[in-house]
């Protein structure tokens, strides 16, 4: 089925059929989900070869003739958008959507654009699923899983996954639990013995030593298997967390971009550690329990059945109660649990927001706001705990109540039969310890009831990270390409961070091996956008990048990035040495190396009068270097990568002039045979470029070499103009700036 | 999603203790009651400063939408540049302001959550089904406890997976079976 013609309900195709010849065929037929500029509700957009018709629910069909179109846009709205078909003469048609159909409608206008072109009509073959194909839910992500189709035992099912390595230790204590569990049947049966066949009848002292005997060593085997079962289990335990973090932080760190403009970094850092957390306390403290508690339940059930049936029935009156109320229960923590995760979720996103910018909020002097907003997160934490606690202790209580009801019962009952003589009175005392040992677990599932729902709802927000799509970095068509040669080829690109709303459009630019280009243009135009292109931190929307003339997302990523050098807008430094963070792109660079990437970068005389040289910790993100020596460590990072592609966003922006220029030195040495993308405010500083490639409102407007481009007196021309003058006015006090012009 | 909280925490303070203003050029000199909005031809917005200039294919925008719904009116030109921003649109003349509050109701699609038929939250996934003022509506909010932006104590901004935006202008105003939904997730 194509994307574009969807189906219409029949008496809008009537109204269709009315309104167009019928012999001709329909190209396109979308429906937009707002009625009129106004309100929900449905309307059509049809194109043929010769008109557009927009055909509302009720109301007359509008057509405009394909040779009366002027254009065809898109325009977003707050929420949504408009598709605007402009005429010849007249007033232009608008077609409301919501948000949801921005990435349809952007592909439609362009199509009837095409078509009103006399171009042939491309769309796209394919658009991404936004419901469920089992369910028809939408879905939480375009083509992603459908969470409501994963049951709720599915949590328990992936948890378990996490253990299945350890199969054999598993297994192991699941044997060690059974016997524990046969050992523990013992000792009632035992003291029956005693009570009928040694202190009733008064006799067979005998019998009475090996019975004891017997008790001793049961009770010895039990402390034994408790032993082995929780050093076991906990090891499992541990082990199995130990994974599932591990996978976390894998997936953490492959995750795109993207993922990372949408959450913040301190709630994802409570995912690692928080629910991460619960999820290792259940895996190593109850599910063992859950497993032997579980055993020893049936044990238990099946003995009292076997000795006394009718009395059995009795004990498990209260059963039913509890049960339902369980079920009741399930919803109401699970959402106390959940909330409370997200509540630290916040909680640790405020704490690792205001601690990583104390420096502002103390120049700022916003501590005493700062605390406050802390108070609130941490009160809103205790009020889900508390909250949480209460309703689960309420439970708990509850079932503790009712189930010794059954006690009531057995003695009551019981002791009916004992004294009718139908019941010997060692097997009632049995009948009740083992009444006993079965409330324990049934009180210790009521426990552990609230520590499983907590580690589920922690395990859900674990998962769901682990569920988001991930880099492509295994894509098995993926080229690979050891050596890049450095060849880019923007064609035709357009992107968008936001569907609908392009950053960079008809982009068209072919770079050669070894060119230096020189990015310039106002400041949010698009620039950084453009490298991050390159490195394929963002796929472009429409068009294609190629490097060596192949298509960036059939290149392995691994092959690429390993091959970029780049010297980001805000540099990012490690707390680690000065050396380790130069080595960061290649760890076994010699100090040697190291050292001359540092020299090159200008970088070796600041090192070296540092009192731990190369081996100064830098602080955390740099915070303990000037903004130009962590520039200048940058530089040196990617001059020790020598990487086939360098990219330098405003990499010298910090530095004085004479200390740049002399940077402009190395870094034109180092270009050499690299393909260089560099953009800098400070046009001097591109005055090595091969060509200037100028943008302005997303798209390229000028390219050339400096002196086309002043020649041009265009846009570049301008700038270099105004920065000219106003370095005129900052050089009053002697600095000799001169920006870019020979 | 908290520092628009805290925000007008400050902005109150600011209204208690007076603040040296900062000293800025002065803003332009602009008569409201020469500012004119009108359409010619009636699907074109132009916006004309009487005796000084007009200008072509205006837009008309919120300065803070959530904030300053009713004030705060900024008028674009085709460069997005500002031409020119209101405090306070009723100083402005009839016409103009009937003009304005179209435009703005065009731009604005937000949808006001009246009633909520259904909440699912699943997975961190909440499912929703709502009446608006819009019409009956269902979508998909991830993460709604920590996605869900409250623009003051009882008013709620939920955005789903697509963008599409909704509001809850006062949570308390909901029927209780709505409220009790919500109660559930956020
Ligand atoms: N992660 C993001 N999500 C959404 N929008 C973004 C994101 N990053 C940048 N933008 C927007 O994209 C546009 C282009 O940004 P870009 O960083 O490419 O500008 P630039 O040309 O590098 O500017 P500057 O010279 O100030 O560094 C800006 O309007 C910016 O607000
Ligand atoms: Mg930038």
């Amino acid at each position: 089925m194509q994307p574009f013609i969807e189906s219409l309900p029949p008496e809008v195709d009537a109204k269709l059929q009315s309104a167009k010849p019928s012999e001709e065929q329909v190209l396109i037929q979308v429906s937009a989900d707002f009625s009129d500029d106004q309100a929900y509700g449905e309307k059509w957009l049809v194109a043929t070869k010769l008109r557009v018709l927009v055909v509302p629910a009720d109301g007359a069909v509008e057509e405009i003739p394909l040779d009366a179109i002027q254009d065809v846009k898109t325009e977003e709205l707050v929420g949504g958008g408009c598709l605007v078909v402009e005429r010849k003469s007249g007033a232009p048609v608008y077609l409301h959507y919501s948000s949801s159909l921005i990435p349809k409608f952007a592909e439609v206008a362009q199509g009837i654009g095409q078509l009103s072109k006399g171009k042939p009509l491309e769309l796209p073959t394919e658009m991404e699923r936004t419901r469920c194909d089992k369910c028809g839910r939408l879905l939480p992500e375009k083509d992603s899983k459908c969470v409501a189709c994963i049951k709720k035992w599915h949590t328990l099912i992936r948890i378990q996954s996490y253990v299945n390595p350890y199969r054999v230790q598993l297994t192991l204590v699941v044997v060690i639990t059974v016997i524990g569990v046969l050992i523990n049947l013992l000792p009632p049966l035992i003291t029956e013995r005693i009570i009928d066949d040694v202190l009733i009848p008064l006799s067979n002292f005998n019998l009475l030593v090996w019975l004891v005997a017997g008790l001793l060593g049961a009770y010895l085997f039990s402390w034994l298997s408790e032993i082995g079962h929780t050093a076991l289990s906990c090891w499992l335990g541990f082990r199995a967390a130990e994974d599932i973090r591990a996978k976390l932080y894998r997936c953490l760190q492959f995750l795109p971009i993207r993922f990372y403009d949408k959450h913040k970094v301190g709630a994802l850092i409570s995912r690692m550690t928080n629910d991460a957390d619960r999820l290792e306390d259940f895996i190593a403290f109850e599910v063992p329990y859950v497993i032997s508690n579980a055993l020893l339940l049936v044990g238990i059930f099946c003995l009292l059945l076997y000795k006394n049936w009718v009395l059995t029935l009795y004990v498990l009156l209260p059963v039913p109660p509890i049960v339902l109320g369980g079920i009741f229960m399930w919803n109401r923590l699970t959402r106390f649990w959940r909330l409370w995760s997200a509540r630290w979720g916040r909680f640790s996103s405020h704490l690792n927001e205001s601690i990583t910018g104390i420096r502002l909020v103390k120049a700022f002097a916003q501590e005493d706001r700062e605390s406050t907003v802390f108070d609130r997160h941490n009160d809103a934490l205790r009020q889900v705990n508390v909250s949480g606690n209460r309703a689960w202790f309420v439970f708990y209580t509850i079932t503790n109540f009712l189930m010794s009801f059954g006690a009531f019962f057995v003695w009551y009952f019981g002791g009916k039969q004992v004294l009718g003589q139908e019941f010997k009175l060692g097997e009632l005392t049995a009948f009740i310890s083992f009444l006993w040992m079965l409330y324990q677990p049934l009180r210790w599932f009521g426990d552990s009831y609230n520590f499983m729902l907590r580690a589920f709802a922690g395990a859900e927000r674990i998962f769901e990270v682990m569920d988001a799509p991930s880099e492509p970095f295994d894509n098995p068509n993926a080229r690979n390409i050891p050596k890049i040669d450095g060849r880019i080829t923007f064609k035709d690109v357009m992107f968008g961070y936001d569907p609908g709303k392009p950053v960079l459009r008809d982009i068209n630019l072919a770079v050669e091996p070894g060119e230096m280009i020189g990015l310039v243009g106002k400041s949010g135009v698009g620039k950084s956008t453009m490298v991050n292109l390159i490195c394929r931190f963002y796929d472009v929307t429409h068009g294609t990048l190629q490097v060596d003339n192949e298509d960036v997302r059939n290149v392995r990523i691994e092959d690429l990035r390993s091959q970029i050098g780049i010297v980001l807008q805000e540099p990012f430094l490690f707390n680690r040495t000065i050396a380790e963070n130069i080595r960061y792109g290649n760890p076994e660079a010699s100090f040697d190396e190291v050292m001359r990437a540092a020299i090159a970068a200008e970088a070796h005389d600041f090192i070296v009068a540092k009192p731990d040289g190369y081996d100064t910790m830098v602080g955390e993100r740099g915070n303990k270097l000037s903004g130009g020596e962590g520039q200048r460590i940058a530089i040196a990072r990617a001059i020790l990568h020598n990487p086939k592609i360098l990219i330098l966003d405003e990499a010298t922006s910090s530095l004085d002039t004479a200390t740049e220029k002399k940077i402009q030195a190395a870094i034109s040495k180092l270009i050499e045979g690299r393909t260089t993308f560099a953009i800098a405010h400070r046009l001097s500083t591109l005055r090595n470029a091969n060509r200037l490639v100028v943008l302005d409102e997303g798209k390229i407007e000028e390219i050339g070499t400096h002196a086309e481009l002043m020649g041009r007196k265009g846009l570049f021309y301008n700038l270099v103009k105004t920065q000219k003058e106003t370095s005129a006015v900052m050089a009053v006090g002697g600095g000799k700036e001169d920006p870019g012009s020979e | 999603m908290d520092n628009t909280k805290s925000l007008s925490d400050e902005d109150k303070a600011k209204v208690q203790q007076p603040v040296t203003p900062i000293q800025t050029p002065p803003p332009e000199c602009v008569n409201p009651k020469d500012i004119r909005l009108f359409r010619d031809p009636p699907w074109k917005l132009r916006l004309t400063i009487a005796g000084d200039r007009s200008y072509l294919m205006v837009r008309v925008v919120r300065a803070a939408p959530l904030s300053q719904p009713s004030r705060y009116i900024c008028f674009l030109d085709e460069k997005n540049e500002v031409i020119w921003t209101v405090e306070d649109p009723s100083v402005l003349d009839a016409d103009t302001r009937r003009i304005l509050e179209e435009e703005l109701d065009q731009r604005y699609m937000t949808a006001v959550i009246e009633v909520i038929n259904s909440l699912r939250n699943e997975f961190g996934v909440s499912y929703w089904d709502v009446q608006t003022n819009r019409g009956n509506r269902e979508f998909v909010v991830r993460n709604v406890s920590e996605s869900a932006q409250w623009v003051s104590a009882r008013r709620l901004l939920l955005i789903d997976v697509d963008g599409n935006r909704f509001e809850i202008p006062d949570i308390d105003v909901l029927d209780k079976r709505s409220f009790g939904l919500i109660d559930m997730v956020i």
